[in-house]
């Protein structure tokens, strides 16, 4: 076997990183709950953590440090575009990068490909361990920036973290701090899985600590783009609906106009994020549970700050391993799915639906921005074959989005399933005995 | 008992116990969640334009959906036409 530099090229997408359904409404169940057993009902019904919109007035500061005195209470001051310090009353800009690189503006004269510094591809001779000589007494100190991007200098105990933008893709453009503080996310988290105790796997209720829960930074690319889509496909139309024959042989027919549609539509997407890790981009519900964290999207990322490491002290997190080519497949699908979605509206009159059955995509201009986003995660392993399953829980740092995958207990859940599938047996055969 | 009704009515004690074992699983694994993308980006788009010509008549029909209907199954993708005016890279 040859060892080759060139990476292998990237598989088509669909399967793994591209779920295929579409997620179903919050809040929605195929079955109404208000027909099952009431314990379960009782457990479906019970109220979720609740997540602020991203649109949210809350969110609208942006935590930053107070420049001067470095006290996280920092207010809007009312009425005005300043940051205030309510420790030491100092007043300043926050350093959103919305305004700073003027991310939010020119979405529809967006052309070619802009790819912000800390978005820019990682060197392939670039690595993880990073030595610094520290500022505060001059010792070596090593950071790894697979999972920190702050250290404290073991001999003068100087915390410092990695500012410039390096090469190997760990420094990104901005960082949107945590706002969901640690209690709140447990207290979310012991909600979200106290409505899913009846089913649960034992071992993981017996083990179920959420305190353990950490505060991750996890790598994303948010992408501003411009495209049209061009769909091609059928619709049809009910002309008219009829039985024929009588009782039991009734069968219903009917007439449809079919159509030849096309539609065509321009447009424009706003902070878009894309997982820029492989190993979180892979959404293959058959071996991770990666999916839950890829739920709790989306972010309000008008809010990130520039780049500063040390809004990473006491937290972990993950460096970035994807570049921008790499994650193009997974932006075009994404943007054929939303044209998709757009055009739903003007084809209602087909009443019979619509198959499409051709799409075009012209991409006209991207913008790449490399971004760190906070996530608390809680995770339990579950043994089994093929080295088992982690399951996450995960919170999102900014909107107190849950979401999570609680292990089940086989035997329970089948135990349940099959008594209520043998009562409506009994009630079918009841019916059928007396007819 | 041999008649077509009857014959359905079997069906139901299989088909509600998959179909609460189903749902209850999703309930807890959560397998079905993803980002909705679709619904929870901000998109500005322009009005949409498009053609609609009447190219058939289908009489009789048992279906009750046009075949292959995706018009809501946004992310299963079709074949794809690609462009000579592709995207500047």
């Amino acid at each position: 076997m040859s060892k080759t530099n060139n990476p292998p090229p990237v598989p088509p997408y669909t399967g793994p990183g591209s779920p295929q359904d579409v997620p179903p409404e919050p809040g929605s169940f195929p079955i109404d709950p208000a027909t099952l057993p009431e314990p379960i009902r009782d457990e479906l019904l019970a109220p979720d953590p609740v997540a602020i919109d991203t649109a949210a007035e809350e969110l609208k500061d942006g935590l930053n440090r107070c420049p001067k005195c470095g006290s996280t209470e920092i207010r809007q001051k009312p009425g005005s575009d300043l940051l205030i310090c309510l420790f030491c009353r100092n007043e300043w800009q926050g350093e959103r990068v919305e305004e700073e690189f003027g991310l939010g503006a020119g979405l529809d004269e967006l052309e070619g490909t802009i790819i912000a510094s800390g978005a820019r591809d990682i060197e392939a001779d670039a690595a993880a361990l990073m030595t610094f000589k520290c500022t505060g007494c001059g010792a070596e100190v090593t950071v790894n920036t697979e999972n920190a991007m702050t250290a404290r200098c073991h001999w003068c105990r100087h915390v410092f973290g990695v500012n410039e933008q390096v090469a190997n893709g760990a420094v990104p453009d901005a960082v949107l701090p945590f706002h969901i503080r640690k209690d709140d996310a447990v207290a979310r988290i012991r909600q979200f899985v106290g409505k899913r105790q009846m089913f649960a796997l034992k071992e993981f209720k017996e083990q179920f600590t959420p305190e353990n829960v950490i505060g991750v930074y996890l790598p994303y690319m948010i992408v501003d783009g411009k495209a049209s889509v061009e769909v091609a496909g059928h619709g049809e139309i009910e002309t008219r609906r009829y039985t024929q024959g009588s009782g039991d042989k009734k069968k219903t027919y009917y007439d449809a106009d079919v159509y030849q549609v096309g539609r065509h539509v321009d447009f424009t997407v706003d902070d878009l994020p894309l997982e820029s890790s492989s190993e979180r981009g892979n959404l293959d519900i058959g071996t991770n549970t990666n999916n839950i964290i890829n739920t709790i999207l989306p972010f309000d990322t008008k809010n990130a700050v520039k780049w500063n490491a040390s809004f990473l002290a006491g937290f972990s997190s993950e460096k970035r391993d994807r570049d921008v080519e790499q994650l193009r497949p997974h932006l075009e699908d994404q943007l054929l799915s939303i044209a998709r979605a757009q055009v739903e509206q003007s084809v209602s009159r087909y009443d019979r639906g619509v198959r499409w059955e051709q799409e075009g995509l012209d991409v006209h201009g991207t913008r790449w921005v490399a971004m760190y986003l906070p996530v608390w995660l809680y995770s339990y392993h579950q043994p089994g074959s093929n080295g088992g399953l982690l399951h996450y829980i995960a919170v999102n740092g900014r909107t107190g989005e849950t979401m999570g995958s609680v292990p089940v207990q086989q035997w329970k859940l089948l135990t349940a399933a099959l008594t209520v599938g043998t009562i409506l047996e009994g009630i079918a055969l009841l019916i059928l005995g007396n007819s | 008992m041999s008649d077509d009704s009857g014959l359905w009515l079997l069906a139901l004690g299989p088909a509600g116990a998959a179909g609460l074992y189903w749902m209850l699983y999703r309930y807890y694994r959560n397998t079905d969640k993803s980002h909705a993308y679709e619904r929870e980006t901000a998109v500005d788009a322009k009005p949409v334009t498009g053609s609609d010509q009447k190219v058939n008549e289908i009489k009789g029909t048992r279906e009750t959906r046009i075949r292959g209907d995706n018009v809501r199954a946004y992310r299963k993708r079709v074949q794809r036409i690609r462009s000579d005016t592709s995207e500047v890279r």
